[in-house]
């Protein structure tokens, strides 16, 4: 006989969010402000109860009749996984089927998933997928080397794929200084002797230690696999505006990683610097001047996304900017002033975390245990999202 | 108006809640319990849990420095009236 199932492991509700197994609900018993401000929500459409663990501790019975009995399995969430575990127990002991969530939210927004873009016998394009944040990474693997663009803080994440795939890593990229999220750039460059790029002249070159390899001005090429191994160009582009150093990286012709410059959706926002007219103005520029001159099969591969509807088969967050071209009506705006008075109209105030963020990014400040808490909930750089859905608080 | 103290710092939910819940048990009309906790996250907990509790409310709540600066979160809990 097995033993009963108590845990499930943020990997496993992934794959079941993506699935379409057997019945399953969320159970969220955090308070009901935590439980509004980030949601589980995969592609597969979940019910989604919310109960606090206080209910449960005031009045066990009267908790547990909340919690719906048709609807199979629960699957038990809180903050850190205590209060769940604690919950999963009182319904196991009702004989109603619990799982908690191990780790709870600050595990689920730690997953990265690698999803696999694109291969050839050139390269190898992965997507690492940070769901529950709404994070996106990516990996570029040729002759035996790799290149990682913006890294989750999550060093070792990376580390432990190249070795899986048995690559060195040579080269650590960022789009931009991210304000959202803690970058491990600088930390996964210096544990793996990689050259750390940011682009030169921008103002975002990381301080304090931290060496940098610039980009210099205009584009650039990068090689992957040496010279005489396969190599595949990833090549530089100027794309202003979300920051004014922002940078996307375009990788064998034909892949586009944005950064926050483009979404799946829509295009990033301008204003989370203050400075909305003048990077407002530098993100018309970049569409009306750099990103027109890329044909609609281009892929769009953006730092962000925020929701499952975004993502294509397999779970991979991508687009064509053809579609993009279609769906978006940022890109079809034709004056400056009209874009600059569309994105002040969806300006909101950023979350008061992201500048102590970008300072830690810049290496200002350390975060130290501080890290998780600043990381807390979902990302808002997408001007589109910001607007439309309520999922992006 | 009396004031009895919990200290629950360390300790990450459910413990606030389930340990001044015990506190309160003992309670009478003319006491306040204040719970000094660590966990930032302590303060939605209270504060949802007062909201539907019939027995007792949240007088207050606070940031401030413990006796090794260390950012806390008070919580003054008494019966309702």
């Amino acid at each position: 006989m097995s033993e009963m199932k108590l845990t499930i492991e943020p990997k496993e509700l992934w794959a079941r969010l993506h699935g379409d197994g057997e019945p399953f609900f969320i159970l969220d018993v955090r308070n009901a402000e935590d439980a509004a401000r980030w949601r589980i929500e995969g592609p597969r459409e979940v019910p989604s109860v919310n109960v606090p663990y206080f209910s449960f501790i005031d009045d066990e019975d009267g908790a547990v009749a909340q919690v719906p009995a048709g609807l199979g399995e629960a699957v038990v969430i809180c903050a850190r996984s205590h209060s769940s575990e604690l919950v999963a127990e009182v319904l196991r002991a009702h004989g109603r089927r619990a799982l908690n969530l191990a780790g709870g939210m600050a595990a689920w927004g730690d997953l990265h998933v690698p999803l696999l873009v694109h291969r050839e016998p050139a390269f190898e394009l992965w997507q690492l997928n940070r769901f529950g944040k709404g994070c996106l990474s990516y990996a570029v693997l040729s002759g035996g080397e790799a290149a990682i663009v913006d890294p989750s803080r999550f060093a070792d994440v990376y580390e432990s794929f190249a070795r899986e795939h048995g690559v060195r890593v040579v080269e650590v990229l960022e789009t931009h200084v991210h304000a959202d999220h803690l970058s491990g750039g600088a930390a996964l460059a210096a544990r793996t002797g990689a050259r750390y790029r940011v682009l030169e002249g921008a103002g975002h070159e990381p301080r304090l230690g931290v060496e940098v390899t610039p980009f210099e001005d205009g584009e650039t090429e990068l090689r992957l696999g040496g010279a005489g191994g396969i190599s595949i160009g990833a090549r530089a582009i100027r794309t202003p505006g979300h920051t004014p150093g922002s940078v996307s990286y375009l990788v064998g012709g034909r892949f586009l990683l944005s950064g926050d410059t483009l979404f799946v959706h829509g295009v990033g926002r301008p204003d989370l610097g203050g400075h909305v007219e003048e990077w407002g103005r530098a993100l018309f520029s970049t569409l009306r001047d750099v990103v027109s001159r890329f044909p609609d099969e281009m892929v769009v591969l953006p730092a962000h996304f925020s929701g499952a509807r975004e993502e294509s088969e397999g779970g991979v967050v991508r687009g064509a900017l053809g579609e993009l071209r279609r769906n978006a009506p940022e890109l079809r705006i034709a004056s400056a002033e009209e874009f600059v008075a569309a994105m002040k109209a969806g300006v909101k105030e950023p979350p008061v975390i992201y500048g102590e963020i970008m300072k830690a990014n810049l290496g200002l400040v350390d975060p130290g245990e501080k890290a998780a808490e600043w990381e807390l909930g979902r990302n808002e750089c997408a001007a589109t999202a910001a607007r439309r859905l309520a999922a992006c608080g | 108006m009396n004031e009895k103290t919990l200290d629950v710092r360390g300790l990450k939910c459910p413990m606030p809640i389930v340990k001044a819940k015990k506190e309160l048990a003992t309670l009478t009309r003319d006491e306040r319990l204040k719970v000094v906790a660590s966990d930032r996250g302590s303060v939605l907990d209270f504060r949802g849990w007062a909201k539907q509790n019939p027995t007792f409310q949240l007088v207050e709540q606070r940031e401030e420095k413990d006796e090794a600066g260390r950012e806390v979160f008070v919580h003054l809990l008494a019966r309702r009236s």
